[in-house]
C-alpha cells in the first residue's frame, strides 16, 4: 500500500472535515471532537454527521455524508463500531484522503465480530481512504489545529517534535507534558490499532516531513520486523527517533534448546536493534520527553565538556557524579580561569573550579553572568549547565513579608542565561530542582513553572533534576556520536 | 561460500528426524561458511584410534559426538590434555562406554591453547528475524550473561559494536602477555554466522561456545546447530 505525500497533507491540515458522530444530546466522543476543534481555533470548516440532524455548538447536523456540499479532506468518525465500514466507504466517496476511527469494539476486544469489522476497515482503506485506527485518539497537529479528543487546551504553536504512539493516553500525556516542558510538536499521532497506517508507515513520512527534526514514538508491537528495521535506519540517518519500547517484560518464552536462543527475546534483541538503527531508547515517558527536548533546542553536536554551576558543594558532587556516569565531561579550569570566575563572587566559601560553587543561592544574576562567560572562554566546555536554587527565595519571601514571585530573580535569570548563551554560542541547560512542593508552597511551584516558561521562550531547555539533563545530553552525544561515525 | 553441502549436512541430519546436528556436523556446516573450526577427526572404531591420534598429534582433546547428546560436559563425556595413545584408548572406552544406547563417534581434535573462551551464537526472533549474538564464552556465558546482540546481516560497524557493547570487552585486548584479539576474523565469523541464518531458513540455532583466542586467532571448538 503506497500512499503519496499529498495524502498526508490533506490529513494533517485539512480544510474540509467531517465528523460522524455527533449526537444532539450528551456528550458523545463526536460532540468532544467538534467542540476540542472549535476551542483549538481549528480555521476549516466543520461538518457535522448525525441521521437525526438538528444543529449542535453552532452548526448544522448534516443528516448524512452525502449532504456535505463538495469534497472532505479529513473525517473523525465517532459511531458506534458496526457503523463504521458504512461511515467511512460514505466519507470516500466524498474525497476524503484519510479517517481517524475514534470508535473501539474491534480487534482490540478479541471478538470474530471485531476482528471482521476491522478487516472490512482495512478492505475500504486499501480503495483509497488512508485510516488511522480504529480504537485511537487521532492527530494532533498545531498547525492547522487538529486536536485529540481530550485536547481543547493544547498548543497552536508549532515545532520540530513529531510523537507517534500506539496508545492514546501516551499520546495525549504526552502532548501535554510538552505544553509545559518546552516541546512544541510538528504532529502527534495516537494510532490506535492500525488496521491500516501504522507506526512505520507514519515514521517513513515523518523522515522526510521538513516541519518535523525529531521524532518520538511509544511502540508495543510491530507488524513488520524487517520493514521497521529498514526503515528506522534509514531515518536515523537524518534525525534523531527516540523510541519508548514498552512491554519488553514479558518477553515470549518458547522452548528453546540452545544458550543463544535462551539469551534472546524482546527484552534483549529490541534495544540491540534500537543500537543497531541508531535510535534512542528510552525507559519511561519523562526520559522521552526529556531526550526529546534535549534534542529539539540543542544544536546537532555531541556535547563532551560541561560547566556547572550551582550554589552547595553537594550539589556539584552530585553533577560531576551524573556526568561521569553519562560518559560527560567536567573538565576543571585551569587555575588563571578559576581566580577570574573567583573574582565575581561572594567569598570566602565560593570555589571557582568546575563545577562553580557560588556558594548561597541568592548570588546576583550579574554575578553569574560574568561567571558564565568566563567559563565559556574554556575551549573544553561545549555547554553550561546552571542549577539554580530558586525555591530558596521562599524563605526570602517570608522575612521580607512579599510573594515569591516579587521575591525571585527569575525574570532576570532568564535574561542572563538566553543573552549568554547567544552571545557566546555555547548553549546553556538550566536545572530548577524544587523540594518545595507541599500545599503551603503552591507559590514555589507556581514561580518555578513562570521561570520555566520565561526560560523555554529564550530556548533554554530546563530539568527538574540534575540527572535528567546529563541523562538528555547523553542521548543526544551518543545519537550524534554514533550518526558521525557511521558517515565517515 | 558452500551454501549446497552446508544445506545437505542439514537436511540429512532432518530426514533422519533429528533437531540437532552433532558437534561435528556442526562444525562441517560452519566450516562451509568459513568459519574457523578445529581441524577433527571422527572415529567409531577402537583400532581407528591410534590412526587419529597420530594425525592429530598431543596434547588432544577426545569427545563423545552425538546429535543426541547436548551438555557433554555434565555427562562427563570429554577429555581434554590427552597425552599418549594409552590415554586416548582409555578416554575411548570411558566415552564409548557413557554414550552407550546412543548413536555415536569419538570426535578427536587438537587442543586449542587459550585462556580466553567466548561464545558467538545465532537465534531467530519473532520480529525480526536472525539475531546474531556475542559474549563472553565457557562457563561466563550463563552465569554473567555479558552478551550482545544484532540482527543479520550485519555490517562490520555492526560486529565491531557488538565487542565494544559487552562490559568485558577488555579481554579482546592485549592483556597479561595475551596478544589482541583479532578482531576482524572475529567481526568476519560473526558476519557468516549471521549469513547462514539468513540463507539456510532450517537453521533455527547456532551456538558456538567456546570460541577459543588461540594466540590472537579465534577458532570454534565446540559448536551445536539445531534446525527444524
Amino acid at each position: 500500500m503506497q500512499c503519496n505525500t499529498i495524502d498526508y497533507e490533506r490529513m494533517f491540515h485539512p480544510k474540509r472535515i467531517a465528523i460522524l458522530g455527533v449526537s444532539l444530546e450528551g456528550v458523545g466522543l463526536g460532540n468532544g471532537f467538534l467542540l476540542a476543534l472549535q476551542a483549538m481555533g481549528y480555521e476549516g470548516e466543520i461538518f457535522p454527521v448525525n441521521p437525526r440532524g438538528g444543529t449542535f455548538a453552532g452548526l448544522n447536523i448534516l443528516s448524512k455524508v452525502e449532504d456535505i456540499p463538495g469534497e472532505i479532506d479529513f473525517a473523525i468518525i465517532a459511531v458506534a463500531a458496526r457503523m463504521v465500514p458504512e461511515a467511512l466507504e460514505a466519507c470516500r466517496k466524498k474525497g476524503a484522503a484519510g479517517a481517524e476511527i475514534i470508535s473501539s469494539g474491534f480487534s482490540e476486544v478479541g471478538t470474530s465480530e471485531g476482528i471482521a469489522l476491522e478487516q472490512e476497515i482495512r478492505d475500504i482503506a486499501s480503495r483509497g481512504i488512508r485510516v488511522i485506527g480504529p480504537n485511537c485518539f487521532g492527530i494532533y497537529c498545531p498547525k492547522s489545529g487538529l486536536t485529540f479528543m481530550p485536547g481543547p487546551d493544547l498548543s497552536r504553536e508549532s515545532g520540530p517534535v513529531a510523537f507517534l504512539s500506539q496508545s492514546g493516553g501516551m499520546a495525549s500525556d504526552f502532548a501535554n507534558t510538552g505544553k509545559w516542558m518546552g516541546l512544541r510538536f510538528s504532529k502527534v499521532v495516537s494510532l490506535g490499532n492500525g488496521a491500516d497506517l501504522r507506526e512505520t508507515d507514519f515514521l517513513k513520512y515523518l523522515g522526510d516531513d521538513p516541519e518535523t527534526r525529531v521524532i518520538a514514538m511509544y511502540v508495543e508491537g510491530i507488524r513488520d520486523g524487517d520493514d521497521f528495521f529498514r526503515t528506522a535506519k534509514s531515518v536515523a540517518k537524518k534525525k534523531p527517533i527516540v523510541v519508548y519500547k514498552g512491554g519488553l517484560s514479558k518477553a515470549g518464552q518458547r522452548a528453546v534448546v540452545s544458550h543463544t536462543a535462551s539469551m534472546g527475546g524482546s527484552r534483549t534483541v529490541w534495544p540491540a536493534i534500537l543500537k543497531q538503527v541508531n535510535a534512542v531508547q528510552v525507559q519511561d515517558m519523562q526520559e522521552m520527553a526529556q531526550a526529546s527536548l534535549a534534542f529539539s533546542v540543542l544544536p546537532e553536536r555531541v556535547f563532551q565538556g560541561v560547566s556547572v554551576m550551582g550554589g552547595g558543594g553537594a550539589l556539584g558532587i552530585a553533577a560531576c557524579d551524573a556526568a561521569e556516569s553519562f560518559g560527560i565531561e567536567v573538565p576543571l579550569f585551569s587555575s588563571d580561569l578559576k581566580a577570574r570566575i573567583e573574582d565575581c563572587l561572594p567569598k570566602p566559601g565560593s570555589s571557582g573550579g568546575n563545577p562553580v560553587d557560588v556558594m548561597n543561592p541568592f548570588v546576583s544574576n550579574k554575578a553569574l553572568k560574568e561567571v558564565l562567560r568566563h567559563a565559556a572562554t574554556d575551549e573544553r566546555i561545549d555547554l553550561q549547565i546552571v542549577i539554580s536554587l530558586l525555591y530558596h527565595y521562599k524563605v526570602l519571601a517570608i522575612l521580607r513579608c512579599k510573594s515569591v514571585a516579587a521575591v525571585t530573580p527569575f525574570s532576570e535569570l532568564a535574561d542572563v542565561v538566553g543573552d549568554v548563551a547567544k552571545e557566546t554560542g555555547k548553549p546553556i541547560a538550566v536545572v530548577l530542582p524544587n523540594t518545595r512542593r507541599g500545599m503551603g508552597d503552591m507559590d514555589v511551584v507556581e514561580m518555578l513553572a513562570q521561570a520555566r516558561q520565561l526560560l523555554i521562550e529564550r530556548g533554554i531547555p530546563v530539568f527538574d533534576e540534575i540527572r535528567d539533563v546529563f541523562r538528555a545530553i547523553a542521548h543526544v552525544n551518543s545519537y550524534y556520536g554514533k550518526r558521525g561515525a557511521r558517515d565517515e | 561460500m558452500n551454501k549446497e553441502s552446508a544445506t545437505s549436512i542439514i537436511q540429512k541430519a532432518l530426514r533422519k528426524g533429528r533437531k540437532a546436528l552433532s558437534e561435528h556436523e556442526s562444525k562441517q556446516v560452519l566450516a562451509a561458511y568459513q568459519i574457523p573450526v578445529t581441524e577433527e577427526i571422527l572415529v567409531r572404531k577402537r583400532s581407528d584410534v591410534k590412526k587419529a591420534t597420530s594425525a592429530v598429534g598431543y596434547p588432544l582433546v577426545m569427545k563423545g559426538c552425538s546429535a543426541e547428546i547436548a551438555h557433554k560436559t555434565e555427562k562427563g563425556l570429554i577429555h581434554v590434555d590427552v597425552r599418549s595413545e594409552k590415554e586416548a584408548l582409555s578416554a575411548f572406552d570411558e566415552i564409548m562406554s557413557k554414550m552407550s544406547g546412543h548413536d555415536g563417534d569419538v570426535l578427536i581434535y587438537k587442543m586449542i591453547k587459550g585462556r580466553r573462551e567466548l561464545v558467538m551464537g545465532l537465534t531467530r526472533d519473532e520480529q525480526f528475524g536472525p539475531c546474531v549474538m556475542f559474549g563472553l564464552g565457557g562457563i561466563f556465558t550463563e552465569i554473567l550473561r555479558d552478551v550482545s546482540f544484532r540482527r543479520a546481516p550485519l555490517e562490520k560497524r555492526d560486529a565491531l559494536d557488538m565487542m565494544n557493547e559487552i562490559k568485558g570487552k577488555g579481554i579482546l585486548d592485549a592483556v597479561r602477555g595475551m596478544d589482541a584479539a583479532d578482531k576482524d576474523k572475529l567481526a568476519d565469523m560473526l558476519i557468516r554466522v549471521g549469513q547462514i541464518g539468513l540463507e539456510i531458513e532450517q537453521v533455527r540455532e547456532i551456538d558456538l561456545n567456546p570460541v577459543i583466542l588461540s594466540g590472537s586467532n579465534p577458532i570454534v571448538v565446540d559448536a551445536l546447530i539445531v534446525v527444524a
